[in-house]
């Protein structure tokens, strides 16, 4: 436990200034629409949030009251988001037993998928010679039996971490501004994606390095979840 | 010193809960760790073992204390346990193949347990976090400089790591001399592993790493130091040791241990392994696991040794089913057909609900 935690502090004490990356914010697998003909429920997962402080040398300095805070800011963002556009939002209900482990197993799943789609479809430089244009990530029809433990057609999953820059660290940035090293302040980094709970598909991932919006308070919540949430597809209603 | 001095002003009950804001941030992350722990298919669920063990911990640091700590199992073939800040404290399944009596399990638990009352990993954060901001400052400094100094700060907190661990070694030793339990047995633990490197080594034809644990990086103090302190620490205590106890607990995981060691590929480890749990005699389990072990390894002359230890081990008494398996395997690939379909077939009746069923039906019908 510790001798991961000494490793973690200084790798981040040790390395260099944060690489520039260029990405697209998001990616929908083509030809992927909401059934035009019923509203979509759409399961939301337990959301990944995590806030700390960036000590001067970047280790982070986890906040279970900023943590807290977000939380509550980010539930309230989403809420008001209307990101359902017709469809329905639910949280995920808590699951017992062997569900709770189904449960846990696609949590992590979803988290290896969606790592890989980001570094290898997000980022043009990185794409793979044979993947350069696909968008087919799954995680499987199995996970209909995650569907139907929560009665739903999709499932939303969320994920941010922020680090924001302390004073010190905003000190050492400056200093190094004047000896010409390069220091980033503060990281902030975010990604959500949703999943077709009867296929298993991934059917849109949208991830940002350098996100805005302060999670600690409630108008910069509502900015990143816009932000997160950007080019979210959209159901189109037949017209009568 | 420092650090000791550190212990003693961090004493408080951690019953109370983290005190400080930065506690707190390291309670919130380790429960949300635990929230995803909890429902992992690694987390072995075994009412009767997840028993067994919390009332070693328990017995250990008095039923008092032992309530805020929450144990988990967990199926990994390594040697490790750890303790998070919030009382999660995790458990592999390699260790407990590695332990041979239940005064060494109470040793590893008290130590860990040692490390969440001493609210080690709160110091080790704090250390890290002065230590890595010196370093940043140091960074702007002409090179050499402030390189010599950011070793310097480095090299302290991998010492604060190791002091660490080592109150928490003789904390354990103090659990265990007040439980009754044998505190000679803690040092045995190390002297076991580093010989299981030796053999490791001896296997690959590769120097041994025993006491090679990173030096100057290292978190923990290297076995040989660990096993001489321990030893000078327990000298004059007696107490029990709780191998038949400890047998007993582990024999429904026998197969399964023993299945995933093996799978690790470091036979010359594994069979070292077997014969330090075999110093009071061969048992039908640990035949059982050098039919096994010989079965896998390949050499020339090893399937014919399995079978060997397989059938004494059937004949020694009380074996998983499993063995009839392995029997019928090795017979199969040294071409003897006939005792290889009688064994197979056994183990099919011995276990009905086999999860390889149709797969060894095959075999006996081809």
């Amino acid at each position: 436990m510790k001798g991961w935690l000494i490793s973690v502090t200084l790798m981040l004490a040790t390395s260099p200034a944060a690489a520039q990356w260029s990405s697209e914010g998001s990616a929908t697998k083509p030809g992927f629409s909401f059934p035009p003909d019923r509203p979509a429920r759409i399961l939301l997962f337990r959301p990944d949030v995590k806030v700390g402080a960036q000590t001067t040398a970047g280790m982070n300095e986890p906040s279970a009251e900023w943590t807290a805070t977000a939380r509550d800011h980010i539930a309230h963002a989403l809420d008001a988001a209307q990101l359902a556009q017709g469809n329905t939002v639910v949280p995920m209900p808590e699951l017992g037993g062997t569900d709770a482990a189904l449960l846990a197993d696609y949590r992590a799943l979803f988290r290896t998928v969606a790592n890989a789609a980001i570094e290898h479809r997000l980022f043009p430089g990185a794409r793979l010679p044979t993947r350069k244009a696909a968008f087919d990530w799954t995680l499987g029809p199995g996970i209909e039996r995650l569907g139907a433990a929560g009665g739903g057609d999709y499932g939303l999953f969320l994920y941010t971490y922020d680090s924001y820059g302390s004073t010190g660290r905003k000190a050492a940035q400056v200093v190094g501004l004047l000896l010409g090293v390069g220091m980033t302040a503060g990281v902030h980094v975010g990604y959500a994606g949703l999943v077709d709970l009867r296929t298993g598909d991934l059917v849109w991932l949208s991830a940002d390095v350098a996100m805005g919006g302060d999670v600690r308070e409630p108008e910069g919540a509502t900015k990143r979840v816009a932000q997160l949430l950007a080019g979210f597809p959209g159901r189109v209603v037949p017209s009568r | 010193m420092k650090a000791l001095l550190l212990l003693a002003a961090l004493a408080q009950a951690v019953a109370a809960g983290p005190q400080t804001s930065e506690e707190r941030g390291l309670w919130m992350e380790m429960d949300e760790a635990e929230r995803e722990l909890k429902d992992s298919n690694f987390v072995v669920r075994d009412s009767a073992l997840q028993t067994y063990v919390e009332g070693v911990l328990c017995r250990t640091v008095g039923t008092a204390r032992c309530a805020q700590a929450r144990v988990y199992l967990v199926r990994t073939p390594y040697f490790n346990a750890s303790m998070a800040p919030n009382g999660m404290m995790q458990v592999w399944t390699g260790l407990l193949l590695r332990v041979r009596n239940e005064a060494q399990l109470a040793a590893v638990l008290a130590h860990e347990f040692a490390h969440f009352e001493g609210r080690h990993s709160l110091i080790q954060f704090r250390e890290a976090r002065a230590k890595t901001d010196a370093m940043a400052w140091l960074s702007f400094l002409p090179m050499g400089v402030g390189a010599i100094g950011s070793v310097g700060l480095a090299g302290g907190i991998f010492a604060n790591s190791r002091e660490m661990e080592r109150a928490a070694d003789l904390a354990s030793i103090g659990h265990l001399k007040s439980a009754g339990y044998a505190p000679g047995e803690a040092a045995r633990i190390w002297e076991g592993l580093r010989a299981e490197q030796d053999a490791t080594a001896a296997a690959r034809g590769r120097k041994s790493r025993r006491d090679r644990n990173g030096g100057f990086f290292a978190t923990h103090p290297n076995s040989g130091n660990r096993a001489a302190y321990l030893t000078q620490a327990a000298a004059g205590a007696g107490g029990d040791d709780g191998a038949a106890a400890y047998r007993a607990a582990i024999a429904p995981w026998w197969a399964r241990l023993i299945d995933d060691q093996i799978k690790l590929n470091d036979p010359g480890a594994t069979d070292f392994l077997l014969g330090n749990l075999a110093r009071d005699g061969w048992t039908a389990a640990l035949l059982y696991a050098r039919g096994e072990l010989y079965r896998a390894w390949g050499r020339p002359g090893d399937l014919e040794q399995a079978v060997a230890f397989y059938r004494e081990a059937i004949a020694a008494g009380v074996v998983p089913a499993e063995a009839h398996r392995g029997l019928g395997l090795a017979l199969t690939r040294i071409g003897d057909e006939a005792e290889a379909r009688a064994a197979l077939g056994d183990y099919l009746r011995l276990k009905p609900d086999a999860g390889d069923r149709a797969i060894i039906a095959a075999m006996i019908a081809s």
